[in-house]
Parts: structure tokens; sequence; C-alpha cells
């Protein structure tokens, strides 16, 4: 029996449009996923905003109902078993919110260990331990309003470990942190996995699910569109090259053309301050120079170059990348 | 874990919700609105509007305009226990804990009516003040006594409207309606007999009139020891049906916000 | 000729869009319920102390004097929303930059709610003949419409000082919940102002409700308009003095926020 077990996965939502005339719209948010997570393993959930990843979190850990497919946690049914799937789960939304400004950290634990049954000489001990564990022991007697970003989200995570659990769900746990404190985060997350801890993280920062995960799920518009370890991820565009060009504003129009030519595999632009690099994905390497600097010979052009895919270049291909 | 090794953690969750819900309402000018100025300026209105023209009239001003004040905390503060959880973000995380969420709504309530009960002390000083010496207190160990089952009525009370509030958030938007709708129908300052006698029945379910009836005739010494039985027998009724059916809305907004996607709204 | 065009231009746009944009009762029931279910219910509690008091014969008293307490509901409430909502949107940076003539604007936020404020006194009024037949076959229409009007003025200029003070104030529901309350006290919308004290009488003379409350009295008594006109003309300049003051708020706090770019904060 593996840890987590999806099984097409729905969940649609309900809005309204118009202010007179409401018109009830269905938006499919998750359109039916599938996927197992083995004990101790660290799984990816890797996609744009949008995608459908806080979604599927929110129905793994019981906070919303899918409106299709089944899942089960440690062999319990998230919706029929819900009751014996919480004790047993950790969560991490992070952000602003979820927290009581109006406490100081210690009091936070303090209070989430009480309603997780947690016994007080067990807490005593275990609240101090998370503290330090997530750097915030010499600020934990200050309240929670006068505290960064990146403490609440620390805050958020040794809540999450309170009543040590056995599958950590992390949605977006570095977002917000600076990067000395997301580098601390990931290598939490490491040492929680050697704890055999399952992980589920969902992620929009490619190098972090690389560096992180076992294997990863690329979800894309509510559906998965690739499932596989990282170095097999990365072998599906190892047929390509890259090539970058830095443009100095490129007109859209221009961009079609270059989308449409048929050496080109994918293509996207980035901004970089004052200019853009176009990124060109193409199975002709550095052959398909000349045509492509043809079609931007009335614009200012800055570096060429051509490189290996990345894993970032993978994923672009598969989220169909804008 | 046993049954009584649940109700041992149920309880520490109660008093660890009172403490929290305490120290985070304490200073909130809001809040301290409800509890001393509006009760107190409520006194003087009554106190002046009644002078002379009802028997015992400044133990019951005292007794009456507390009442508001207890009510109006009940309504505002208790009435949002669950969406003021919301607004805040902490209604996820409090969902997916073993306790339930009806326990700990119960702490914060507890919490939210000790402090109310300040305005009784609030408006008996104020008044004394005003009268110029100290006010009776008719049957004080049934005063007391009322007082208590107060709480625990109003706790129940509250357990209704919690819920209530965010099932349907058009019902919030008469908060502020009902506030004064309660005061009349419990008569607390004045006898319901003055309310049309098809209005009778409805003023019997609310917990207030109870609490109100009981506590004005232990501190005016207005009503005989067996009608003040009678109206705790009432609250105590009260309060185990309110209770009952809490448990099963409490399942039913759990549930529609998982459906409606609602736990978690800005 | 163009400069008066624009100003007028600005005053009623202005008046619309803020009343929309920032005055967040304007769904139905929300209207329903804070504009006609609540002050009535306000209304039916003291008339029912006072006629508990000194019976029905006295409803008028209670009926008229909290009928025109619905003046201060939206004066207060609604013009402190129109003003001070620029602050919680933040939205009052854009306003202080735009090149509009600040007193159209400012004047503006005040004229749909004094529209609101008639429309509750008048329906406070219609719930006193209906509920507790109140005669008004005395009364002189148009006298009693500019009372209304004027006190309905006059309580929408102490809203624009009250807005103005929201805008440095985090507290602004508590000191606006006070001053509200304090004006039930001091208005004699339920007590006879010659049987307060004497340092209360006189801060009533200060406040706006006070002439409007008497003159409405007399003229629904049968009193002719010449007899109240000196009360209203004193009304209004009351009125207006708070507009003035917090106008010069609104400048002081405008000069001040930009001297030392502090807009943001608020």
């Amino acid at each position: 029996m593996s840890a987590i077990e999806v099984s097409n996965l729905q969940r649609d939502f309900q809005t309204t449009i118009g202010v007179f005339k409401r018109k009830k719209k269905t938006v499919s948010a998750v359109k039916g996923i599938s996927f197992e997570i083995a004990h101790g393993e660290l799984f990816g959930l890797l996609g744009p905003n949008g995608a459908g990843k806080t979604t599927s979190v929110k129905m793994l850990t019981t906070l919303l109902i899918p409106t299709g497919g089944t899942a089960r946690i440690l062999g319990f049914d998230i919706v029929k078993d819900a009751e014996k799937v919480r004790p047993r789960v950790g969560f991490i939304f992070g952000g602003e919110r979820g927290l009581y400004w109006r406490l100081n950290a210690t009091d936070n634990l303090r209070y989430f260990a009480s309603l997780y049954y947690i016994d007080p000489a067990v807490s005593k001990k275990r609240i101090p331990y998370l503290l330090e564990m997530v750097g915030l022991k010499d600020r934990a007697d200050e309240k929670v309003e006068g505290y960064s970003r990146g403490m609440r989200q620390r805050l958020h995570i040794a809540r999450a470990l309170l009543h040590d659990p056995e599958v950590l769900f992390l949605d977006e746990p570095t977002m917000g942190l600076d990067p000395v404190g997301a580098r601390e985060l990931r290598q939490t997350v490491r040492n929680l996995q050697n704890e055999k801890k399952t992980i589920l993280l969902t992620t929009h920062y490619m190098f972090e699910a690389d560096a992180l995960c076992q294997r990863i799920a690329v979800i894309n518009k509510g559906e998965i569109v690739a499932m596989d370890t990282p170095a097999r991820i990365k072998d599906t565009v190892n047929d390509l090259s890259v090539i970058e060009i830095e443009v100095f504003g490129i007109p859209p129009e221009t961009f079609e053309k270059i989308k449409s030519l048929p050496v080109v595999e994918s293509a996207t632009v980035e901004d970089r301050d004052q200019r853009q690099l176009l990124l060109v994905h193409t199975s002709k390497g550095a052959e398909a120079i000349p045509l492509l600097v043809s079609q931007l010979n009335d614009l200012k052009l800055g570096k060429v170059t051509t490189r290996e895919p990345t894993l970032e270049d993978a994923y672009v291909r598969l989220v169909g990348g804008e | 874990m046993s049954g009584w090794q649940k109700v041992q953690y149920n309880l520490r969750v109660i008093f660890m919700a009172f403490e929290i819900e305490l120290r985070q309402s304490f200073t909130d000018a809001f809040v301290l609105f409800g509890i001393i100025v509006q009760p107190m300026i409520v006194a003087f209105m009554a106190l002046w509007m009644l002078k002379d023209q009802v028997a015992n009239y400044a133990i019951f001003v005292v007794v009456g305009s507390a009442m508001t004040g207890l009510w109006t905390t009940l309504l505002f503060q208790g009435g949002n226990s669950i969406t003021g959880e919301r607004w805040t973000g902490t209604l996820e995380p409090l969902s997916c804990v073993p306790a339930p969420l009806r326990v700990v709504v119960s702490g914060k309530l507890l919490a939210t009516i000790t402090q109310s009960l300040f305005s009784i002390v609030c408006c008996y000083a104020f008044i004394s003040l005003l009268m110029g010496l100290p006010l009776n207190i008719a049957k004080p160990w049934l005063f007391a006594g009322s007082v208590v089952l107060t709480v625990v009525a109003f706790i129940a009370f509250g357990l209704i409207i919690g819920p209530l509030f965010i099932l349907n958030p058009d019902v919030q938007r008469f908060q502020n309606g009902l506030e004064f709708v309660v005061y009349i129908f419990s008569g607390f300052l004045f006898p319901i007999a003055l309310l049309p006698m098809w209005t009778t029945p409805f003023s019997y379910i609310l917990t207030p009139y109870w609490a109100a009836r009981a506590l004005h005739a232990a501190s005016g010494g207005t009503g005989s020891d067996a009608e003040i039985y009678f109206c705790w027998a009432m609250l105590v009724v009260f309060s185990l049906i309110y209770a009952i059916i809490s448990k099963f809305l409490f399942k039913s907004i759990l549930r529609k916000a998982r459906e409606d996607a609602t736990l978690n709204m800005q | 000729m163009e400069k008066i065009k624009l100003n007028i231009n600005i005053f009623f746009e202005g008046a619309y869009l803020s009343y929309v944009g920032l005055f967040r009762w304007l769904s139905p029931s929300t209207y329903l319920a804070t504009l006609i279910f609540s002050p009535l219910t306000q209304m039916l509690f003291f008339v029912l102390i006072g006629t508990y008091a000194q019976g029905t014969g006295r409803a008028y008293f209670y009926v008229i004097g909290n009928a025109l307490m619905n003046a201060a509901m939206s004066g207060i409430y609604g013009v402190t929303m129109s003003i001070g909502g620029d602050r919680w949107d933040g939205t009052l940076p854009y306003l202080f930059g735009a090149p509009a003539n600040r007193m159209t604007v400012f004047l503006g936020r005040a004229f749909m709610h004094i529209l609101n404020g008639m429309i509750g006194v008048i329906t406070g009024l219609f719930w006193g003949w209906l509920l507790f037949h109140i005669d008004y076959s005395a009364t002189n229409p148009w006298a009693l419409l500019l009372t209304i009007l004027v006190t309905t003025f006059s309580t929408a200029g102490l809203g624009l000082l009250m807005g103005c003070i929201g805008l440095i104030t985090r507290n602004v529901m508590f000191v606006n919940n006070t001053v509200y309350f304090v004006l039930l006290v001091f208005s004699g919308a339920n007590l006879e102002l010659t049987s307060l004290p004497k340092w209360m009488q006189i801060v009533s003379n200060y406040l706006p409700l006070t002439r409007g409350i008497a003159s409405a009295r007399l003229i629904i008594g049968g009193h002719a308009l010449g007899e109240v006109l000196p009360l209203l003309v004193e009304e209004v300049g009351i009125g207006l003095f708070f507009a003035l003051l917090g106008y010069s708020l609104f400048r002081w706090f405008e000069v001040t926020a930009k001297k030392r770019g502090t807009l943001e904060v608020f």
C-alpha cells in the first residue's frame, strides 16, 4: 500500500458572472489527476500559478471535498475517513494569514498543541525544539504581528510538525522567503525526508523540484502532463537545444512569426530589466540561428548563445510556455 | 483514546481557547464598547426614563442594562466566533485538528460571556454612584446561581448563533437589528406583557428571556423562589436543546464549507 | 459659469460614485437590514420603555425622538464610511492628488446620506403611525419636511467631522458608536432635557439633533413653521459649524500628509 493513492481526483468550482443577471459558470480546477506516492518519498507537484496545485493539496488534506475521483492517505479515504486522515497529516499553505497575530509564536504553538491533543508534558519539550529547528527561538516571545513574512512561514512549518505527522503537504513553502531562508528551509525538508516522512511538495520553482524531489508530477490547467524522476523529465528535451537571443523590444507579431517557424519546437520571451531574452527550443541546434536572426533583422540584438536544455526548459515545453 | 481521556483533552481545549480568546479581545475597543460604554449609556437613559415610575427601578435598571451588554457581546463577538476565524485564515487549520470545532468555540464563548459579566459590575457601580447609595440585591445566592446558569445558557445559545451566521451570511446582515430585537423580546427593561400576546412564544424560546426573568426576580425580590427555580429549569432545558442542535449545525457548516470551498475567505 | 457647471458636475458625480463605491450598504437586503429594520427595533425598544414608565399616551414623545435619530444613523455611520472608506480602500492618495475642488468633493460625500437620512426619518415616523397610532393630523407637512431636511443636514455635518477623525484613528467604530449613543442621551430623543442636570443641558445645546427633535415635536403637535424657524436656523448653523470643522481637519490632514509624505500610512 502506498502512503498516498490518488485516483482520477477532480474538483469543480461554481462561479457567478454578472451583477444583476447572475449566470452560473463551472470552472474545472482539477480535471482528474492520478498518482501514487510511496512511504518516505519526497514527491513534487510542479506547475504554474492556477494549475491546480493548491486545490489538489486542499483536497488531500480534507479541506475541500472532491467533486469526483478518490484518494487515500495511509489507507484512509479522504472523504469517508477524513477524521482518521487529519491527525496523520500536516500541511503548510503559508502566507500572512492562518496565525493568531496578537499572540506570540510560543502561544500559537501551545494553542495548537492542545487542539492536537498533545500532552502538555510532551508539548513543553516539543515546542522549544521546533522553534529552534525553524530558527525562531530568539523571537518566540514576540507577537506574530511584528514578524516578517519569512518568520511567519517558518512558524507555519513549526505548527505543521507539532503532532509529528507521517505525511506532510507543503504548498509553495519557500515562497516569500529570502534566498538564505529558502535554502535553510530546503535543508529542513531534506531532514524531514531523512526521518522517513512522506512529503508532497508543490512549487513553481523548477530548480527546487529538481533539487529536492525524487519524483515530480508536472501539472498544468488541472491535468498532469508528465510524471517521472527529474532526470528522466530532463531527458525528454535532450533532443533539443536552447538558443538564447537578447533582444530589445520584440513586437508580438514577430514573436508569433518565430513560433510558427518549422524549426522551432517552442519559444518564450523573458524580461530582463531593459531587454528581453528570446528562448527558442529547436532540434536543429546552432543551424537554426541564421534563420532566427533573419526574422529579427530590423531589431537591435545582443548576445546569441546556444546551450543544453535544463529541467526548466522541459517544464516550459510541457506547460506550453508563455 | 478512552472516553474519559477525550473529556480531559477537550476540557483542556476549552480552557486554552478561553485563555486565547480572552487575551485577544481584552483590549479590543469594539468589545469594550459593548461591555462598558453602551450598557452604561443605556443604564443612564433607562434610569431617567423609569425614575420613580416603577418599583425597585434602580436595581431593575442595573440588571436590565447589564443584560443588554451580555446580549450585545454574545451577538457580535460570539456570533463572529466562527466567521472571525475565517477572516484570519485560521478556520482551515482549526477544522483539521482532532479537537472538534464545537469544543473550541465553546471555550471562546466562555471567554466572551465571562468578559461581558463585567457589564453587571459596571452598571451596578454606575447606578449606585448616580443614586448616591449602594443597591440591594434581594436574594444574593439565587442571583449568583442565576448568573452561573446564564453563562451556561448563553454559551449554548452562542453555539447556535455562530454556525447560523456562517451558514447564511444574509442573517449576519441583520446582526444590528437582532441586537434590539432580543432586548425587546427578552424583557430586559420592560415586561413582555407590553407586547402583543402572539409574540410570547417567541420570547419563551429565547434563552436571554429566562436569564433576565431569573435575574430580575432574584435581584429585585419581585419573584418567588419557585419562579426562579422554574427559570433555572428552563435555562437548563434550552441549553440542552441548543447544545444538541449545535452538534448538527457544526457538522453541517463544516461539510458545506468543504463542498463550497469557503473554509478560507478573505 | 464654466467653473460653476464643472463644480456642480463634480458634486453630483462624486456624490453618486462615492456612495456606490464606498457605502457598502448598497445591496437591497443590507439596506433593508441596516436602514429600515435596525432603526425600527431600536425605536421599538425605547418607545416600549417609555410607555412602560409613562403609559401609551406619551408614545409620541419617544416615537418622534427616535425617528429623528435615524438621521444620525446615516449622518454618522454613512458619511463616516464614505470618507473613511477612502483610507481603507487605499484610494485616499488618489483623492488628494485629484485637482477637483476639495470642498465640492467633500460636500458631495454627504449629499446622498442626507437623502438616506430623510428616508430613514420618514420611515420611522411611518412606523410610529402604524404601530403606536401617532396622530399626524395637525402637522404641517412642509414644515415637517423642512425640519427633517435640516436635521439630517446637521447630523451629516457632524458625520463629516467624524469621518475625518476616522482618517487618523484606528478605532473609528468605537468613536462612532460612542458619539451616536451620546447623541441618544443629549439630543432629548428619549429624555426630557429639562429634567437633566444643567451641564448636560448646556452640552445638548451645542449638538445637532437637539433643536431638530424639539421642532419636530412642536410641528407634529400642531405648531406653525414660524414658531420653529429660529430653532431650525440654529440647527443649520450647528451643522455648518461641524461641517466646516470637519473640512478644516480634512485640509490640514491633506497638507500635513503631503508635507510628511505619509499619505500611504493612512
